[in-house]
């Protein structure tokens, strides 16, 4: 996890095609308050864009009639909501108790050399992005490396490196 | 009265209000159960932890303090092993990443970081890694400047925010180690109380830009006062210091708790009123445009009063109710009309149901209590074939355009009796300087007829004549605000049953009912 507060802004206003926004009207009517929408629309928008922008979130706020620091607290809470364009291969170290025991550092200090990114960046070709996250629940076989959304268990720097060697 | 309730504190017995939490009840009895994100006006979150406190033979043993509700036989620990170690390691962790800038922080000496490291902490720092590093100065608009390194993540100022004033401005972003207080991109905080974020946080990290690095917190003088912003009364606290071969100079205002009138909070106008006592004051008598002493100016207002043919007094909605008592008192006596016109106070709308008023003077109430009229149409009247206005404090240029001001003083001589220098006071013929509120003491009555007293806060090294010895010296009966007092008790109906030198802190509600009894 790093400093996930700096948003980005489009400079152009955000809404929702049309498929996504009849999926909001009909979340709407799922739950007993409006502020519970805030998790789905994050979600919506991802799915859209991608990722979240600034003007994303206000929109969403705008919608719901909750507070815009609500969905600002959600969306930079949850290291699951891209805040930025990620790259082809997004990639996510769990950073959180049983992974940081069992030596979560040395696969993110490999993956920072081998990339040449930091955390919370993306390789200028566009083709990594690296965050480190919370819990992602797989504690048991720690630690674990989450790759586009596939899990990658009991990780270490050989395994990695094999991982690597498949992408390019 | 709330019902009492018998519990044990650390095995020693005492009885405290029912109904209330922990921290509330057994702190009424003056022990300290402390606390960092719980505030009276904001409820319990229950986020700090610092509140922990162990229940003998309860289930659970240990429960936060602001979240567990007083309890008959309860047997409260406060000073076991266990509830001092947790004390001392919840410290420990607000400390982690705090950076101990208290030689440069505004909140130093006022901070509960500082006094709880004192008394429940008092360790030296084990960290050996470096902190983690955050903004130091951003700007959340409406005069607030936050320290997100200061922040200790009390969520007091987000609360507020959304529980208060509803805009919700500040949340918390990030989570863990990087977790921050801030504003939405392009969002800052846009709303009329958010300067009580300042007073809120525990800690240094909401700083008020007009504030910041003027005054040690220990240098500052406290004194309870009345806001005269508006006609809410609101109570408030003057921090003032008078430096080294300086003037005592007011640098700001802070709400006072006041559970009848304001609460806990006052709005950002009223906090940045103190302004207005410190800058552009009338000091020096002034007699058709050359600046002379007090008593030259008494002389040439006597002068005039004694010349004129008919002299009309106009009094301030802001006068005190005994400073209204004297001059009606010497209109009587000297045959003056009296007047309390004064429309330009009232910013129609402006009210927001909370706790800014439309009227912007501070004791309007007590003119219907004297009988004193406030209209144009008497205003009008009275003035008529007046040749002498005198003003006691009623800044006439708000409530008359320039060109009716002018066409009025083309007739008629004005005379200033106030605090201010402005329009008023270079075109009257006569000015006389005055102490303003901070510097006199006097009894208000708000809008919702709560009648409040407050003391001299400010005492400066050359102190003005107060309103009532101005008066007294221009030939009115009345010595004083103590005799001003027996008066008011003796002639108003309403006050017959009030006490007026012994009115309690919290104001004395006088009901509609008594109100309006009044003879016209």
């Amino acid at each position: 996890m790093s400093d996930r507060s700096q948003l980005i802004e489009t400079g152009k206003p955000f809404a929702f095609d049309e498929q996504r926004d009849a999926e909001f009207e009909r979340l709407a009517t799922r739950y007993p308050t409006r502020d519970s929408l805030i998790l789905p629309s994050l979600w919506l928008v991802q799915e859209q864009e991608g990722w979240i922008s600034a003007e994303a979130m206000a929109y969403i706020a705008d919608r719901i009639g909750c507070f815009a620091t609500q969905v600002y607290e959600a969306a930079t809470f949850y290291t699951m909501y891209n805040l930025q364009p990620k790259g082809e291969y997004h990639i996510c170290v769990c950073r959180t108790l049983s992974c940081y025991l069992l030596g979560k550092q040395e696969i993110v200090d490999y993956l920072q050399s081998e990339l040449g990114i930091k955390p919370g960046e993306v390789s200028t070709d566009g083709k990594y992005s690296l965050e480190e996250v919370e819990c992602l629940g797989h504690c048991g076989s720690a630690p674990v490396v989450q790759i586009n959304g596939e899990f990658y268990e009991y990780m270490n720097v050989d395994k990695l490196k094999e991982l690597l060697a498949t992408m390019n | 009265m709330a019902d009492k309730v018998k519990l044990f504190v650390n095995g020693q017995e005492v009885e405290v209000e029912s109904g209330k939490n922990l921290i509330d009840a057994i702190g009424a009895v003056g022990i300290e159960i402390p606390h960092l994100c719980y505030h009276p006006a904001l409820g319990a979150d229950g986020n700090c932890r610092m509140c922990l406190v162990g229940i003998e033979d309860g289930r659970p043993p240990i429960v936060p303090a602001c979240k567990t509700k007083a309890a008959e036989g309860m047997k409260v620990l406060l000073d076991a092993d266990h509830i001092k170690k947790i004390q001392h390691d919840v410290m420990e962790l607000e400390l982690i990443n705090h950076p101990i800038d208290c030689p440069i922080c505004d909140q130093a000496g006022e901070c509960k970081l500082q006094d709880y490291y004192m008394k429940y902490d008092g360790q030296k720092s084990r960290m050996t890694v470096k902190p983690v590093m955050k903004a130091k100065k951003l700007d959340f608009g409406a005069g607030v400047v936050h320290d997100q390194e200061r922040c200790i993540l009390c969520a007091r100022c987000v609360r507020f925010t959304r529980q208060i004033t509803k805009t919700g401005e500040l949340g918390i972003v990030n989570r863990t180690d990087y977790a921050r207080v801030n504003i939405f991109p392009g969002r800052p905080l846009a709303n009329r109380y958010a300067l009580n974020v300042v007073d809120l946080c525990p800690v240094g990290a909401m700083t008020s830009s007009d504030f910041r690095f003027k005054q040690r917190a220990w240098f500052l003088t406290k004194s309870p006062s009345i806001c005269q912003g508006c006609s809410k009364g609101c109570n408030i606290f003057i921090d003032h210091n008078r430096e080294k071969y300086k003037d005592d100079v007011i640098y700001r205002y802070r709400p006072r708790l006041n559970e009848k009138v304001n609460g806990y909070f006052i709005c950002d106008e009223g906090r940045m009123t103190y302004k207005a006592e410190n800058d552009n004051r009338l000091t020096t008598g002034i007699v058709s445009g050359k600046e002379t002493g007090l008593s030259e100016a008494v002389e040439a207002t006597r002068r005039l009063i004694s010349e004129a043919k008919k002299t009309v007094f106009l009094v301030s909605p802001n006068n005190t109710l005994e400073q209204m008592y004297a001059i009606k008192a010497f209109a009587a006596e000297a045959g003056a009309a009296l007047s309390g016109f004064s429309d330009g106070y009232i910013q129609e709308g402006d009210a927001d149901g909370y706790l800014i008023q439309d009227d912007k003077s501070a004791n309007r109430a007590s003119f219907e209590l004297l009988g004193i009229e406030g209209s144009k149409d008497g205003f009008d009247k009275a003035v008529a074939d007046a040749d002498l206005v005198i003003s006691f404090n009623n800044d006439l240029s708000k409530s008359l355009a320039e060109a009716d001001l002018n066409a009025l003083l083309e007739k008629a001589q004005l005379v200033y009796i106030g605090t201010s220098l402005g329009t008023c006071a270079s075109k009257a013929a006569v000015a006389l300087p005055i102490a303003s509120y901070s510097e006199d003491c006097g009894s208000l009555i708000n809008i919702d007829q709560v009648l409040q007293q407050f003391a001299v806060a400010v005492v400066k090294n050359e102190p003005a004549a107060n309103l009532i010895e101005v008066v007294q010296q221009l030939g009115g009966s009345v010595a004083g605000v103590k005799e001003a007092r027996a008066g008011l008790m003796e002639s108003v109906a309403a006050l017959k049953d009030v006490n007026l030198e012994e009115v309690p802190e919290e104001g004395i509600a006088l009901t509609d009912n008594e109100v309006s009894n009044v003879a016209a």
